[in-house]
């Protein structure tokens, strides 16, 4: 089938029936699920030992309220990591590359950090707009600028995350395709195109685990300031 | 098996769990599983699945069913990328996967070992106690001579002292008889002379003396003879 560049952010459906929530769901469904033993096989091992090292990293910083969160954080870092990666097969449809669905994580959570500081502690969630040691004449101008700030955070973590894998997938097609426009002209040319395309991978795949880390990351930090 | 198992007659057994299989499942070509090569053999022999495969693929590619597009290249890419990771570092990730489980069960092991090892040391420590006692019949009379040789010492002693004692008194007796006879014999000894001296009268003297000059003159005679 000829693809244009924009059909593989295009929401699947087959023959009209959406298959946006099963792609979205399905990458976590195939990690190894919970075992009733106490010494597991490789990959079990392995998971859980991959889990406990992301939430004792996302934790740490954060108070005994903090941990609460701990579920849904390490499994969105899981859902972000898993569906980044596996978006990178060719052919694939990638979920996160969609600015609604992005949207829809970043804004309820930021939002209930947000709400959690304000309604426990509302002065210090305030306080938070003013950074420490500012000269008296600048204040008004910074607490704006800070508002602005806070408020631009959804905004901003939503559209980090759709905008590098979007760019990323976006790249790749356009150096396969220039490989395989090339490749009848100017074979060399193509062969270096091949390469830039290697070292595109590999950046893609570090760009993919890295940009789920920071998601959730971002997230712990607005925590850390608001329970 | 699967399918001859009956479905939850009972309530679920938890424990004991069978164990897992030592090795996984073989898969050639880390994607097809051996039971494929093995179900092939018997009508194709050993090429077969190999035919099959390249058949496969022929066609798809010669009726286009399979279109080569940009994003046969990224799929070359990545799976280029993925199986190098694999083959480098398959082993290693193994490896550590197994040294985790090796550590969760030497942890436990060795309470266990300590466990034992303390328990054997008591055990010994009780068959020593045990063959102390045995040897306690031994210890009261090594203590019953000892005392008994002690109360003769002391027996032995008083009685010593006993005898020390009365032959002193006797020897003072003695001494005290003694004294007296000697004494006596002083003193009749001194009576005596005093009366003898008395008694001589002067003529006595004189015949005494001259009695003596002629003894004294006989012999002188004698004497000269001899020399």
């Amino acid at each position: 089938m000829n693809l244009s560049f924009f059909d593989q952010f295009a929401s699947p459906s087959l023959l009209g029936i959406p298959l946006i929530l099963i792609s979205t769901l399905f990458p976590p469904l195939l990690l190894p699920s919970l075992n009733n033993r106490w010494i597991t096989n490789r990959l079990s091992t392995l998971q859980s030992w991959f889990i406990y090292l992301i939430t004792k990293q996302l934790m740490m910083p954060l108070n005994k309220k903090g941990h609460k969160w701990a579920l849904i954080l390490t499994s969105l870092t899981i859902l972000l990591l898993t569906i980044n990666l596996l978006g990178l097969l060719p052919y694939t449809f990638t979920p996160t590359t969609q600015l609604s669905m992005n949207m829809a994580l970043a804004f309820p959570l930021w939002l209930a950090t947000l709400l959690t500081g304000l309604r426990n502690q509302p002065s210090t969630s305030i306080g938070h707009l003013l950074p420490e040691g500012t000269p008296t004449p600048l204040i008004p101008a910074l607490v704006m600028i800070e508002t602005t700030s806070l408020l631009i955070r959804p905004l901003a973590l939503g559209v980090r995350l759709t905008a590098n894998l979007t760019a990323g997938h976006l790249l790749i097609q356009l150096i396969s395709t220039a490989t395989i426009v090339l490749l009848p002209i100017l074979p060399t040319m193509s062969i270096l195109t091949m390469m830039t395309l290697l070292l595109l991978t590999m950046l893609e795949i570090a760009v993919a685990m890295i940009q789920a880390y920071v998601f959730v990351l971002l997230l712990t930090l607005y925590l850390q300031e608001n329970i | 098996v699967l399918h001859s198992r009956p479905l939850h007659t009972t309530q679920q057994c938890l424990a004991p769990l069978p164990p897992l299989p030592e090795k996984g499942g073989q898969v050639r070509h880390g994607l097809i599983p051996e039971e494929f090569f093995q179900f092939l053999y018997p009508k194709t022999g050993v090429t077969g699945p190999y035919m099959l495969g390249t058949g496969l693929l022929l066609y798809l590619l010669s009726k286009e069913i399979y279109v080569v597009n940009h994003e046969t290249v990224a799929a070359v890419c990545i799976l280029s990328v993925i199986i190098y990771g694999i083959k480098k570092y398959g082993a290693d990730v193994a490896a550590f996967a197994d040294r985790l489980n090796e550590e969760k069960i030497a942890k436990v092991s060795t309470v266990k070992n300590e466990a034992i090892k303390d328990l054997e040391t008591a055990i010994e420590q009780e068959k020593k106690e045990q063959w102390r006692v045995e040897g306690r019949s031994y210890l009261f009379d090594a203590k019953r001579n000892n005392i008994a040789m002690l109360l003769e010492a002391n027996y032995r002693e008083r009685l010593l002292m006993v005898y020390n004692e009365v032959k002193k008194r006797l020897d003072y007796q003695v001494a005290m008889q003694n004294l007296k006879r000697q004494k006596e014999q002083d003193h009749m000894i001194q009576w005596v002379e005093k009366n003898v001296v008395q008694s001589i009268t002067p003529q006595q003297q004189k015949e005494s003396i001259a009695k003596c000059i002629l003894d004294l003159k006989a012999l002188s005679k004698s004497a000269q003879a001899a020399v």
